[in-house]
């Protein structure tokens, strides 16, 4: 630190930090990460006048600037290194010299905007920009807002006025948090509650978040918290009085848009045996394969006729095929089978030590299957079989596939199919199947799992507002700790034949595209009181969701899910961005003529579309896959 | 600083797939090993109290996948951590040579203030299996190398050395946590830790 500044302490530090606009000396730094300092005089003499001021450090060591999502930036080591900012001085001389800092009494105004923070003192040029690289600034505003007489301006909320502690302006802002007159009460919830005094806007959302848990859902009854309601429930509907409408121009509170009620769909029993059979014509094919897969979707499969099934729900026998036409299939199939094995097994020594790409996949791959499902006695033991087959299934696809060759999760996949179809050519094309279906999950980049998970936060903020907002203020609006889950399938979150039911109802395609990412809302919702409550922060939350494992009721996630779906649908306020997730027609102002936003894959669906053309102006916001849907499930209620 | 407050250090473990990480971890926390474990998908952290000259600290102990694939994911734990361990397995080569991204990818992304003073400790595991690939010469080279990062050789699956390793993880973490908090409160008088206060070099008991 400087000479000047030696009385000041740190009491607070926050990294990757950029500074996105600064003045000209330190146009350097523009786009450099560093640390954002607050620094105090603040002692317990008490004798001086305490002071106060902020400093932006940057970090010896930059990334490129362009890299802005730094989590799941591909990382090229080597190059990054050699980009440090110090050259040839050290670090913390550099530093030293390089700092920006600014007196909180030069701060007259702080504008907020998604992850930036603006500092302006009197004048309209701003001091500097920061960038809150991960996440929110929350804490940041928070700590602010303790040391200086802050609040919300009454134009834009995301702007925060220094006010004059006593200046009229400020005595109002505080007159309408003194309506809340609530027990002292040391729980975290109510310590968050009472802080919405202290801490007006952003605080407020968070506490809200909380609220809503024990006034919108109440959840647990008998639970001590819900004996506060009526309190609670007053002291709401004091803010809206005072803030939302009357108070002030500024909204505190916005209540998000109601979805339509939610509706129970009960689990119904598995597609049995003589079903499946009269489904059959006499050449062998499947009749109505819509009714079918909403049976499957329903209640799963009998253990019975599961293999066979599987193989149409993998897309290993078309389901439009006859007996003789699979009977073809196979042959080939088979056949093509060992031809790609004997490719890999054929290689000699010199060959696999000239293709070390193919030799990093094969110690791989060797490594996983010892470790995949050892528990279970189909993969227990040394020498099994089983080992051997899931093994040479894998390398296979490392033939098949080559460009994806073979990523961690991928065992995991295989292994359930394994069990199942004891046959190395068969379980290998549903694998095949499988894969087809969750390819992208195994990106290079990850790309595919960051929508998804994007795509589930997109959802969840839909159906769960609340419940969105509190993870973003919580640094996990990443949704890292759904990782697993998204990946392969819920594998590693249920037990051995909760899996398989679990997989073949998601086969179908019911009742909507992305339906897991609809299953893990629904898991996130049924958590939701115990995450808040809790006021759980990213790493209780990640150790809440894996310790979930082996521990979900798959039954009632199902049932949830499918209401969430129902209730999604029928959401006024559906917006294009959930349509495109769940796969429903979008509605984009382009689309004069309803008529034409049928898009019909399947032939089977033109034929019908032509025969009856009512349905289809029906249904005019409705994909053919659900048009059958909603027509099966109506045949199977009714 | 009040030795009654409460001390959180944040382990962080990293190295290729397949090295033992997610054994070792269980083996210092549970004192069990099992050949059940399954690759780690995403991550995980476990916590164990551990008593460090007359202080009780709380070590959380984060686990996460090795594949290069989910390295992107990893990035996001390492914030925050108070040290480093990596893991190499001593029977495989490629896992040695990979140590030098896993060490510089770490320090890029979780920034310490100081990367030349941030505590890395080396594990070099399953010494119980033959044949060796890489002589505890060659890996104290490496450590050496790196401003005398502390080296030790293990067995997760015999409970080898697992044990010693870990102290001196949380003895190393506690320093830079301590240092950390020094430069916070500008204590001109605390001992600053320097690296002959860390277990010298080559301390691990295992003849090679
Ligand atoms: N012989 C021996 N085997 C070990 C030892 N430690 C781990 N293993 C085995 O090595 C394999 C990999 O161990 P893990 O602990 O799962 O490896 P990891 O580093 O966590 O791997 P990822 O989760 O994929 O990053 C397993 O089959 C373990 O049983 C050891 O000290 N000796
Ligand atoms: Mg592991």
């Amino acid at each position: 630190m400087d000479e000047e500044f030696k009385d000041y302490i740190d009491i607070f530090s926050q990294d990757g930090v950029l500074l996105k606009q600064a003045p000209s000396s330190f146009i350097p730094f523009i786009n450099a990460i560093g640390t954002i300092y607050i620094w105090s005089t603040e002692t317990n003499d008490g004798t001086r006048p305490i002071k106060r001021f902020l400093e932006w450090k940057p970090n010896d060591v930059t990334i490129d600037s362009d890299v802005q999502d730094q989590e799941w930036a591909v990382v090229n080591t080597v190059q990054k290194r050699s980009r440090t900012l110090s050259g040839n001085l050290p670090a913390d001389h550099y530093n030293k010299l390089r700092s920006l800092k600014i007196n909180f009494e030069d701060i007259k105004r702080v504008a907020k905007k998604n992850r930036d923070l603006t500092f302006f003192d009197g004048s309209s040029e701003p001091m500097c920009t920061l960038l809150f690289q991960h996440g929110d600034c929350f804490y940041f505003i928070d700590l602010l807002k303790t040391y200086l007489s802050v609040g919300p301006s009454r134009r834009d909320k995301n702007i925060f006025i220094v006010y004059d502690a006593d200046s009229p302006e400020y005595q109002e802002l505080n007159k309408t948090f003194a309506a809340l007159d609530i027990k002292p009460n040391d729980s975290s919830f109510w310590t968050m509650f009472k802080n919405i005094k202290e801490h007006p806007y952003e605080s407020s959302l968070m506490a809200f978040s909380k609220v809503s848990t024990y006034v919108y859902r109440s959840v647990e009854p008998g639970n001590n918290d819900i004996l506060l309601n009526d309190d609670l429930q007053r002291s709401l509907s004091e803010i809206d009085d005072n803030i939302t409408h009357s108070g002030g121009d500024y909204e505190l509170v916005q209540k998000p848009p109601q979805l339509p009620k939610r509706k129970e769909f009960p689990r119904c029993k598995p597609l049995r045996e003589e079903q499946w059979k009269a489904q059959f014509t006499c050449d062998g094919k499947l009749e109505d394969v819509e009714s079918i897969k909403t049976l499957i979707f329903r209640g799963g499969v009998s253990p019975k006729i599961r293999e066979e099934v599987w193989k149409f729900l993998l897309d290993y026998y078309p389901w439009d095929s006859t007996l003789a036409e699979r009977e073809a299939l196979v042959i080939a199939k088979v056949q093509e089978y060992y031809d790609m094995k004997l490719q890999w097994k054929s290689f000699t020594k010199a060959q696999e030590n000239n293709f070390s790409d193919f030799a990093q996949r094969k110690s791989l791959i060797e490594k996983d299957v010892n470790r995949t499902d050892r528990n279970l006695d189909f993969y227990a033991g040394d020498n099994n079989q089983n080992l051997q087959k899931l093994n040479d299934i894998l390398m296979t696809y490392v033939m098949y596939n080559f460009d994806l060759g073979y990523v961690q999760g991928m065992s995991d996949l295989l292994s359930p199919i394994l069990m199942l179809i004891g046959n190395e050519p068969d379980a290998f094309w549903c694998f095949v199947g499988f894969m087809n279906k969750l390819i992208s999950n195994f990106d290079i980049d990850q790309a595919g799992m960051k929508d998804q998970l994007g795509n589930l936060f997109t959802l969840l903020n839909f159906v769960d507002p609340f419940l969105a907002k509190y993870l973003e203020t919580h640094d996990c609006a990443n949704m890292f700790f759904c990782f697993r889950w998204v990946l392969v399938w819920f594998k590693r979150e249920l037990k051995q034949e909760d899996v398989m039911r679990f997989w073949e109802v998601l086969w179908t395609g019911y009742p909507c595209q992305n339906f897991h990412l609809l299953v893990a809302v629904a898991i996130l919702e049924h958590e939701r009181s115990e995450l808040m409550g809790n006021d759980y922060g990213f790493t209780e939350i990640l150790k809440h969701i894996n310790e979930l494992s082996c521990h979900l009721d798959m039954d009632l996630m199902l049932n949830k899910a499918e209401g969430i779906f129902f209730q999604i649908k029928e959401a006024d306020h559906l917006t294009d961005q959930i349509r495109f997730i769940v796969g429903l027609p979008l509605i984009g102002n382009h689309c004069t003529d309803s008529h034409e936003l049928i898009h019909f894959d399947s032939p089977d669906c033109l034929v019908s579309s032509e025969s009856h053309p009512k349905c289809s102006v029906d249904r005019v916001s409705i994909s053919p896959d659900e048009i059958s849907f909603d027509k099966s499930i109506q045949s199977n209620f009714l | 600083m009040a030795s009654n407050k409460k001390v959180l250090l944040k382990v962080i473990i990293l190295g290729d797939s397949s090295v033992g990480k997610t054994s070792l971890m269980n083996q210092y926390v549970n004192r069990k090993f099992s050949n059940q474990y399954k690759a780690t998908i995403g991550a995980d952290f476990l916590t164990k109290e551990v008593t460090i000259d007359d202080r009780t600290v709380t070590m959380q102990i984060w686990d996460t996948a090795g594949q290069e694939r989910f390295q992107s994911l990893g990035v996001a734990f390492y914030r925050g951590a108070d040290c480093c361990v990596l893991v190499f397995d001593v029977t495989a080569p490629n896992t040695f040579k990979s140590l030098d991204s896993w060490r510089d990818e770490f320090l890029i992304q979780a920034a310490p203030r100081e990367p030349d003073n941030f505590p890395f400790v080396l594990l070099g595991n399953k010494v119980d299996l033959e044949p060796r690939a890489i002589s505890a010469k060659r890996a104290q080279q490496w450590c050496q190398s790196k401003n005398d990062i502390p080296y030790f050789e293990t067995s997760a699956k015999e409970g080898l050395n697992v044990e010693q390793a870990f102290l001196a993880i949380a003895k190393n973490a506690l320093a830079q946590q301590n240092q950390t908090v020094d430069l916070y409160n500008e204590f001109p008088d605390q001992i600053k830790l320097t690296n002959t206060q860390r277990p010298s070099n080559g301390s691990d008991s295992c003849a090679c």
